[in-house]
């Protein structure tokens, strides 16, 4: 049925553009003054037809499930479903539909089965009466369309307007996802802070999240102090960024400045292609090369290593990190004018004088908006940590001990059966809603740098 | 037939600076410049002029040998200034720039503050052993630009703050601070206002008693105003270099005279 109203509907778009449009051109070769071409009172007609029965079709579709069922429901004979819990009516329910859908299982009672067939005539009525509502819709549309062609009318106005009005429904989408996450973050996190004093997260330092699930579990009270997962957190990143930024800029001036045309021609796309593994394959290669390397050289020095160390899981992330690094810093010194440069070679400045007291000071604005948006992805990267950190959280700052973090943390709460209020399971939340705090206040200082040095420099 | 010093006996070969001998650029395949011979006096502000495209900015850029920074371009013929080639191997590119000093068209000052960028080229080459001997580089280059008394009280402002007559002259500046012995300008007057114009042609007129000009412009009458040699290219030719009163007055070439009566161009 759907498939028909959206036949109906693009026909009906079709004609409207034709129809419009050759009146509109009727009307010019009648020696009128058209304001608008007849493309535009074409467009007019469709996008009056478009947006409305579009609107209709998706409505429909969410609200027709839901109007049906109650309808099927509230139809059965009276009292078949006295006496059956909530949970009962559902499966019931759920077998009115799966009988509806062809699925019989056994030998359903016949009250079900009449259901069933009620909820199919049902539907297929409703089907048809969207087709006709859309009908509807449409004629009206071209109608009233149709009706507006005249030489003073506005169309290319009007179509812009709401070519306007969708862009904005386009955009405002995205904003209201982003307050619909953040706000289901904040509620499920004040949830969790009914249960565990928000003092305690904050400033606690022992994060121990194994509590008993069953009255009859014997387990640990349980703690939920964030510091040492935090404490984790940085010390990755800490690892990744001290490792990348120097290679990541290091390569980036090389390439910008001083490799042949030919070198880079190989080296840009393989750091491109660096910028596109999966970070589930850095995860591997962090356990099975990099975490045994250096539990291998810690051996060899006599120094004691953890099996999954900070070290590991923040090189590999440096690894991950050091095409975005070096990307973000060349763009940001291809963009210093050429003429900069000249002036410097011109005084007879070396290539590296030049690079280092013309082209990277003028290029440092975009250079530190790129290393703190690189720290804000250390902080919130997961699948890295997941499988080559630790899940013991450590109040340690020694990059060679196991760690554990935020992310990691997040994930280990959540896997497998959980139940959605108990405070274990609430506390991912929170922390989610700390991470998110975290890298946003990043995001919110890496644009100020930014435009702080832009307005000394421009 | 461009050679001064036969035409005119007053000037020796001392007074020659620069000495160009069949200087031929290539940009790829594309010829830009053919064949040009001519010698530059010291002392003296010597304009080429001549329409878009001609190869006088190409010919600037060969005499500092900033052509070297464009991979495609290629040099031949010999540029001799004080009767060493500068495409010699053994001539540094980097110490040539800092005995030709160059002006852009468009002022670039750095992103830095007046008094660093004027620094700039005396810390690169350590012309001053310490802040005092700096500081009066400094100011003797902004002096030497006229720029001295705007900017005096606040040398620690960017220098991208100034206005653009301002900028290409603390652009002079800086390029005077290592006392060189050119000055090329590459139509320096083409991004600035009337007034910021005069201001910089009075300052060329100065720096004449000090070292060689030589300015690429636009503008026949900046040409007959600054200088007192000219040189017209057209088409990658050097067509005719003399006196600028000859060659605004009774040029010898019927290109040149089709040119400064604006037939073409």
């Amino acid at each position: 049925m759907t498939g028909i109203a959206f036949a109906l509907l693009l026909t009906a778009a079709l004609t409207g553009y034709m129809m419009n449009r050759r009146a509109a051109l009727a009307l010019r070769d009648g020696g009128q003054r058209l304001h608008s071409v007849g493309m535009f009172h074409g467009l007019y007609a469709v996008l009056a037809v478009v947006v409305p029965s579009v609107v209709v079709i998706l409505l429909w579709l969410m609200l027709q499930a839901p109007v049906i069922n109650a309808m099927v429901m509230s139809g059965l004979p009276a009292g078949t479903l006295d006496g059956l819990d909530s949970g009962a009516r559902q499966l019931a329910q759920a077998e009115i539909q799966s009988i509806a859908g062809g699925r019989i299982f056994g030998s359903p009672e016949s009250w079900k089965l009449d259901a069933a067939e009620r909820l199919n005539s049902l539907r297929g009525l409703s089907g048809w009466l969207m087709v006709a509502v859309v009908a509807l819709v449409v004629a009206a549309g071209l109608w009233l369309t149709r009706r507006s062609v005249a030489p003073q009318f506005r169309a290319r106005q009007a179509v812009e307007r709401i070519v306007l009005g969708l862009m904005i429904f386009c955009s405002v989408i995205a904003v209201f996802v982003t307050v619909g996450i953040v706000l289901s973050l904040v509620f499920e996190s004040i949830r969790f802070f009914q249960m565990v004093p928000i003092t305690e997260f904050l400033f606690g330092t022992r994060w121990e999240p194994q509590i008993p699930i069953r009255a009859d579990q014997i387990a640990a009270d349980g703690a939920f102090g964030w510091l040492p997962v935090l404490l984790g957190t940085l010390v990755i990143t800490f690892v990744a960024i001290v490792i990348s930024v120097p290679v990541g800029l290091m390569s980036a001036i090389y390439l910008n400045e001083f490799a042949s045309p030919r070198f880079r021609a190989v080296a840009k796309p393989m750091l491109e292609i660096l910028a596109g593994i999966p970070t589930v394959v850095y995860g591997f290669f962090a356990i099975l090369t990099v975490a045994p390397a250096i539990r291998a050289w810690g051996a060899a020095l006599g120094i004691p290593v953890a099996p999954n160390t900070a070290l590991a899981a923040g090189g590999v992330m440096a690894i991950m990190l050091i095409p975005f690094i070096s990307s973000f810093a060349d763009d940001a010194l291809s963009a210093v004018p050429r003429s900069l440069r000249d002036g410097s070679m011109a005084l007879g400045a070396t290539r590296s004088e030049t690079m280092l007291k013309v082209l990277f000071p003028a290029a440092v604005p975009g250079i530190v908006g790129g290393v703190l948006l690189a720290i804000s992805r250390a902080i919130g990267e997961t699948m890295i940590v997941v499988m080559a950190a630790g899940l013991i959280a450590k109040m340690t700052i020694n990059p060679l001990d196991s760690v554990t973090t935020v992310t990691v943390q997040i994930v280990t709460l959540l896997i497998g059966d959980t139940e959605f209020d108990s405070p274990k399971t609430l506390a991912a939340f929170a922390l989610g809603l700390m991470l998110f705090i975290l890298t946003l206040l990043i995001n919110i200082v890496a644009l100020r740098v930014v435009r702080k040095y832009r307005e000394l420099y421009d | 037939m461009y050679d001064t010093t036969r035409r005119e006996g007053a000037v020796t070969q001392d007074d020659i600076k620069i000495q160009a001998r069949k200087v031929q650029v290539f940009y790829g395949d594309k010829q830009a410049l053919k064949d040009v011979d001519v010698d530059i006096l010291d002392k003296t502000v010597t304009a080429f002029i001549g329409p878009s495209g001609c190869g006088k900015s190409t010919f600037l850029r060969c005499i500092n040998r900033m052509n070297d920074t464009i991979p495609i371009a290629r040099v031949e013929g010999e540029i001799l200034l004080d009767n060493e080639n500068v495409y010699d191997r053994r001539v540094d590119p980097v110490q040539l720039r800092a005995k030709v000093g160059m002006v852009f068209q468009k002022p670039n000052p750095f992103p830095k503050s007046i008094y660093d960028n004027v620094a700039y080229g005396p810390r690169i080459h350590g012309l001053a052993r310490n802040r005092a001997e700096l500081d009066g580089i400094v100011e003797g280059a902004l002096r030497g630009a006229a720029l001295w008394n705007e900017v005096k009280d606040r040398l620690t402002e960017p220098g991208t703050g100034l206005s653009g007559g301002q900028q290409q002259r603390l652009c002079i500046a800086r390029a005077v601070a290592t006392s060189p012995e050119v000055l090329l300008m590459d139509e320096p007057c083409s991004a600035l206002d009337p007034i910021a114009t005069a201001q910089v042609e009075d300052l060329i007129e100065e720096l004449r008693t000090q070292f060689s000009v030589v300015i690429v412009t636009h503008s026949m009458q900046q040409a007959a105003r600054v200088s007192q040699k000219t040189a017209f290219f057209h088409l990658g030719n050097l067509v005719e270099y003399g006196d600028t009163d000859d060659i605004f007055t009774k040029p010898k070439d019927s290109r040149t005279e089709a040119y400064i009566s604006g037939r073409i161009g």
